[in-house]
């Protein structure tokens, strides 16, 4: 499902900033970072390259169905 | 939006999409009844902010950081607004090859190359720009140099190295949704912010707008942020736009074809660095039409059927067809060490080409999956996305000045025509959002000396914050990712975006119509993500008129336009580009501007 998990956040923020949609978000709550909406996740990885702790990781999988042009 | 572990149930439709979770819902026992908008904030916790600056840039890529920085070097005072993080948004973070034109080793000048980009783009590039391009590229290159930005995969350090030594203000996450006209010239914009409730009224001289191109969110290629949000900004206050009937043809893996990075072999990990002169023909509907004839599988990785087929994409004497061996090419080696990825390096090409790290998915000259690996490609990886700088405002000069005084853009969101209808110098693309940054910036600055701030009447504020909010306000309505899904496939099938004909883009634009009239005005959102889905939406709606249009008008085939009814380039009605524009009732008008003319507001 794209981004998949989030473990050992320090809470930094650095993820949520590099996203480009917006898919991670920081909890009000526990002040860590969750997946908010995983189904805009284009897979890009720059916020795995951005954490600093390395606690993110990615699937191949897209989380809803993949439009391509031929199949 | 819960923050538990657990999915909701409005959640889950965003993820499913109608139809399918709708049916999947049924199955599961729970009553769908998707429309309702489950609002998540207090429509009366929303403020509004108002800022006044001289140069207002919007979009922090490789355009606007040197926009920002030049704009205020000339004497300005610029604030930067970006819909993501200094360069971290758009396509600059992919794009990990810039062109440099160095006297010193060049083999050819600056004339010859200009001339050999206008004979690969069949006249369609602007000789002026790729020049200017050509002439200013080492400048540039060196202050990045200078700033960090060969030294990291990641390029927002180096891009806020300059933005912070000047204090340049900058406000990031805001999608900027409306430009604001007073008196026929620009007086600023609004928009809006992901992280709290506040709708934002830029008040500015002059606007530099670095917004990129964009897609239809399309999978396997990481511009799922670029919606075209400039271009529609500008076409909605009576700017002209162009470029729309081309294509970009980068390809995707059919295997996980939405996972950006692993379809790029892992380009995105590397520092970006620069390569020389290097013209091709590439990334046009070569691919698209051979698996339109042939069907699938189609793969342009070593060893796999090279079968040529009949017909398809003109292509220029001394260039060669993607899928074909390659020995010939006219000019350098293959791409592979430098290329520059979403900005243009071709991810295919014959089997007899040398496969290297960097590239694109699918495998090709640069496309790097392992030697002797076979890897099935899909197309419409780019959709929606027309080929780099061939799309966007039209300028009326060198400045990259639009239509509206006081409006400019530069990169992606200029339809320069630096590059031609054609993928032609690789990594040219990086470079020449560099280059029109910096001069379109001193442009805006020296306007900025001639005019004052304008007063915006409260009665346009308060239209504006209307639109604004209007998809957080309906209490029912259409999701956005639901209509985003259902204009992907109407628009990204090849049959309709690169093998075009006439039934078939009428066929899609009636589709697209419904979704104009009838589903943009009840987009609706619960959230200010949703809020920033539902204006992205909109904005792809325009653009895939605009797209088809101009794909109707086009009565012929020439570089990245492909008909199949009308399979020829003609040179006698079609040494032309087309502009679109809003006429005073509001209707999609075209009009045809001959080549090497320049657009008259």
């Amino acid at each position: 499902m794209s981004i998949k998990s989030i473990v050992g956040c320090i809470g930094c923020g650095e993820c949520v900033q590099s996203c480009p949609t917006d898919v991670i978000r920081l909890s009000t709550v526990n002040k860590k970072a969750y997946i908010a909406y995983p189904a805009d996740c284009q897979m890009c990885h720059l916020c795995r390259m951005s954490c600093p702790v390395d606690a993110i990781t990615i699937d191949s999988e897209k989380s809803i169905p993949v439009m391509v042009s031929w199949g | 939006m819960s923050e538990k572990s657990g999915i909701s149930r409005r959640q889950f439709l965003g993820l499913s999409g109608g139809v399918v979770a709708a049916a999947t819902l049924a199955s599961m026992g729970i009553k769908y009844h998707g429309t309702k908008n489950e609002r998540e904030l207090d429509l009366n916790d929303i403020k509004y902010k108002e800022s006044e600056t001289d140069v207002l840039v919007i979009g922090g890529g490789m355009a606007g950081l040197f926009a920002a920085v030049k704009a205020h070097d000339a004497g300005a005072k610029v604030l930067l607004v970006s819909k993501g993080r200094v360069g971290s948004s758009g396509a600059t973070p992919f794009a990990k090859g810039i062109f440099v034109y160095d006297s010193n080793t060049a083999t050819i000048s600056i004339d010859e190359f200009v001339e050999q980009v206008s004979k690969s783009a069949i006249d369609t590039n602007r000789k002026e720009y790729t020049k200017q391009m050509a002439m200013y590229s080492k400048e540039r290159v060196e202050e990045l140099k200078q700033w960090g930005f060969f030294d990291s995969p990641l390029y927002h350090k180096s891009f806020s190295t300059p933005i912070k030594k000047r204090n340049i203000p900058v406000k990031e996450r805001i999608m900027i949704t409306h430009l604001i006209k007073e008196n026929g010239r620009i007086a600023g914009a609004a928009g809006f912010s992901f992280d709290e409730p506040i709708v934002h009224i830029f008040k500015a001289k002059s606007v530099i707008l670095c917004t990129g191109a964009g897609g239809f969110k399309p999978n396997g290629f990481p511009i799922c942020d670029l919606t075209h949000d400039g271009t529609i900004m500008a076409y909605n206050i009576g700017a002209k736009i162009t470029g729309k009937e081309f294509n970009d043809g980068h390809s995707g893996s059919q295997t996980n074809p939405a996972d950006c990075y692993t379809g790029w072999h892992g380009m995105f990990d590397r520092t970006p660095s620069t390569n020389g002169v290097e013209v091709h023909h590439d990334l046009g509907v070569d691919l698209n039409y051979k698996a339109y004839v042939l069907g699938n599988p189609i793969s342009m990785m070593p060893g796999a059927d090279n079968t040529s087929v009949e017909g398809g994409p003109y292509i220029p004497e001394g260039f060669n067809r993607q899928n074909q061996n390659d020995e010939n090419r006219p000019s350098g080696p293959p791409s592979g060490e430098n290329g520059d990825g979403p900005s243009g390096t071709p991810p295919m090409n014959g089997k007899n080409e040398k496969v290297t790290s960097g590239g694109g998915p699918g495998g090709g000259p640069s496309g790097g999956a392992p030697a002797g690996v076979s890897q099935a490609s899909s197309g419409g990886a780019s959709a929606g996305m027309s080929i780099h700088k061939s799309e966007g405002i039209a300028p009326i000069n060198l400045q990259g000045e639009s239509t509206i005084p006081g409006l400019y853009a530069a990169g992606d969101a200029l339809g320069s025509y630096m590059a031609g209808a054609i993928y032609t110098q690789v990594g040219s693309s990086l470079a020449g959002s560099a280059v029109q940054g910096a001069i379109v910036a001193q442009a805006a600055a020296k306007y900025c000396e001639s005019v004052t701030l304008q007063n915006i009447p409260s009665s346009k504020l308060k239209t504006i914050k209307a639109e604004i909010l209007a998809p957080l306000k309906r209490d029912s309505g259409y999701g956005a990712a639901w209509v985003t899904q259902i204009l992907q496939g109407i628009m990204i099938p090849n049959f309709v975006l690169y093998i075009k004909k006439e039934n078939l883009l009428n066929a899609a634009l009636a589709y697209v119509k419904e979704l104009r009239d009838h589903h943009s005005p009840m987009l609706k959102a619960a959230n200010l993500h949703e809020l920033r889905l539902a204006h992205e939406t909109k904005n792809m709606i325009i653009t895939a008129e605009m797209k088809l249009k101009a794909s109707l008008m086009r009565t012929e085939s020439r570089c990245s336009h492909y008909r199949l009814d009308y399979p020829d380039v003609d040179y006698k009605n079609w040494q032309a580009w087309i502009n679109i524009y809003k006429d005073s009732e509001g209707n999609m008008k075209f009009e045809k501007v001959p080549f090497g003319e320049w657009t008259k507001a």
